[in-house]
């Protein structure tokens, strides 16, 4: 899996050095220009979010702030229900993501190495997965949570999410799992270990890098999902972030500071996450992707 | 146990299928199953909540041949597919170049081309709704700081530029992919080529066409299939950002089964919607999925 973590300093280093710094510069230059249009959205964000809407109406929203604000945060906050939506985001990202990245594991366990019958079939039905969209199961799902009692409750999320989660995960485990040497696994057979223990002892330990990769970006996935908290949850002290926000864009259409604080306290959790988390990220969407 | 020469010629029996049963029982139960039971309710005049319903035949499809606004949805979904594809796909190949070039600070500036696909796409559409408005927006209030005054419109508010404004959106958020792919497929082609063709005098345009391009088949072909599947989804960023108006101007088909499906009552011809777009989706991306299974399978 040479792929799984893209080195930063792989770049073209045969480049003779006097070139690379000229040709650098105009480059750099305009790179920076073109990124910092990119992030501008969220700059002006953070740079409403912290000015009283007041300052905001009458200078408009290109203008530097006259005064500087922490209420809006404190509005939204109480406002957009974010302490529920939070709670129960964080909920089902933990009840969710670490048993869906288990048995993943488990199928591409027994998809790479344990020789299991029919393993073609399995792998192009699992594969066809990524391509369902979403919407085609809604109306099954919404009735099969409804007979089940499970509608407006977190529960109800766990199985559509672990199950619409599970074909990448196995994409990128199984082809992991598949780089362990045989040797390995067989010397640990002839130690007298079965299947099972082989699984916890070996194999997980060893895919190490590639779960914490699916972890993350599952996890990720899960706290963004959208469409099925929007069918299945409808009071207020079960809604996740991404519903909560939209409930909340509604209410703030005319409080563009507070709309941004608003956002800012939906979004910037990820923003961290991601800023710090950003090598596994980058290395499991092209280990994931990159075998064509 | 103990027999390691039978097993590697063996299959896994009942051990393998221990393993992969958890997974395949979601799998089926909740994604399988339920887009099979779409298929079935898509022959039904089903309203999504009485205990009973008819069993209508092709019905539903023959009255989506009737239904403009299917008819306006499909043409979205095609203008999005392509757009939203195109768009990202080139860009993020441009930005991918550039980045593996001569440039400094390469990892902060691939920081910021990826960060919008990590956010929730509500808040995407909320911050480009909040962007796009007509009083209080920055988009309009920057047209006018240049001049632009008779530019500045509302952007989401009609017909003429709605589906485009969204679109923007999308774009935004869908160049980084594409240029991390690219990125990560830049690397494994050898510098050396870049070097001889220094030496015979080939320009950087040349190099780009009959080196670079060459080097990226497989990467294109992955690029543009996960795109291609991921343009079928539309979803989230049209609901949150324009409910598919004003009037019916960017429905989309899932946008359009969902209204049929928790607005209208008509599950049975908001299920026949999606089976099309799904069959579609899957068709298109048949080759992908075969690759993908070619690829790993023993």
């Amino acid at each position: 899996m040479t792929t799984l973590l893209v080195p930063d300093t792989a770049v073209s280093a045969e480049q003779p050095v006097a070139k690379k710094r000229r040709g650098g510069i105009g480059a750099t230059v305009v790179m920076t220009l073109v990124a910092l249009l990119w992030i501008s959205p969220l700059v002006l964000l953070v740079i409403t979010a912290v000015r009283p809407l007041a300052d905001f109406i009458s200078h408009g929203p290109l203008s530097w702030p006259g005064t500087f604000t922490l209420d809006n945060f404190t509005d939204a906050w109480n406002i957009g229900n974010f302490a529920t939506t939070y709670r129960n985001s964080l909920i089902l990202l933990i009840l969710k993501v670490p048993l869906g990245v288990f048995v993943s594991a488990m199928l591409a366990y027994a998809l790479a190495k344990l020789r299991i019958r029919f393993g073609a079939a399995i792998m192009y039905t699992v594969f066809l997965g990524l391509t369902i969209p979403i919407y085609i199961t809604i109306v099954p799902v919404f009735v099969m949570a409804r007979s089940a009692g499970v509608t407006d409750s977190l529960i109800g999320l766990i199985g559509p999410y672990l199950a619409f989660g599970i074909p990448f995960e196995v994409l990128v485990l199984q082809s992991f799992i598949r780089q362990i040497p045989d040797e390995i696994i067989e010397a640990a057979r002839i130690d007298g270990a079965g299947a099972w223990r082989i699984f916890l002892t070996v194999v997980l330990p060893l895919s190490a890098p590639a779960l914490v990769t699916v972890f993350i970006l599952d996890a990720v996935a899960t706290w963004n999902e959208f469409l099925f908290a929007l069918i299945l949850l409808n009071s207020d002290a079960h809604k996740t972030i991404p519903v909560g926000l939209l409930n909340f864009q509604g209410q703030f259409s005319n409080n563009n500071t507070g709309l941004a604080a608003g956002i800012l306290i939906a979004v910037v959790p990820i923003l961290v996450a991601y800023t710090f988390l950003q090598r596994w990220i980058v290395g499991g969407l092209t280990a994931g992707a990159s075998k064509g | 146990m103990g027999v390691p020469a039978r097993r590697k010629t063996r299959h896994g029996g009942l051990v393998a299928w221990a393993f992969a049963l958890p997974a395949l029982l979601v799998y089926f139960a909740f994604l399988v199953y339920p887009a099979l039971s779409s298929l079935w309710f898509s022959f039904t005049d089903w309203d999504g909540l009485s205990a009973g319903y008819n069993v209508v035949g092709l019905g539903n499809y023959a009255d989506m041949a009737a239904d403009p606004v299917v008819r306006q949805a499909a043409v979205n979904n095609l203008i999005w597919a392509v757009v939203t594809v195109v768009v990202p796909v080139v860009a993020g190949l441009a930005l991918a170049v550039v980045l593996n070039g001569t440039v400094r600070g390469k990892p902060f500036l691939r920081l910021i081309f990826y960060t919008p696909a990590v956010l929730p796409l509500v808040s995407v559409a909320s911050i480009w709704g909040w962007l796009y408005n007509p009083q209080y927006g920055a988009i309009n209030a920057a047209l006018r700081a240049v001049g632009l005054d008779s530019l500045a419109q509302p952007w989401l508010g009609q017909d003429s530029t709605a589906l485009g404004a969204t679109m923007v959106a999308a774009i935004w958020l869908r160049v980084g992919f594409p240029m991390l792919l690219y990125l990560a497929a830049l690397q494994s082609i050898s510098p050396d080529l870049y070097e001889a063709a220094t030496v015979d005098g080939a320009g950087k345009w040349q190099q780009f066409w009959h080196i670079t391009m060459p080097g990226l088949r497989p990467a294109h072909y992955v690029v543009i299939a996960l795109s291609v599947i991921d343009s079928f989804k539309v979803f989230d960023l049209i609901y949150a950002m324009t409910y598919g108006g004003p009037g019916t101007a960017t429905q989309v088909m899932g946008t359009w089964m969902y209204f049929n499906v928790f607005q209208y009552n008509q599950a049975g011809y908001g299920t026949a919607i999606a089976v099309v777009i799904t069959v579609v989706a899957i068709a298109v991306s048949i080759p992908y999925v075969r690759s993908q299974t070619k690829e790993h399978a023993v």
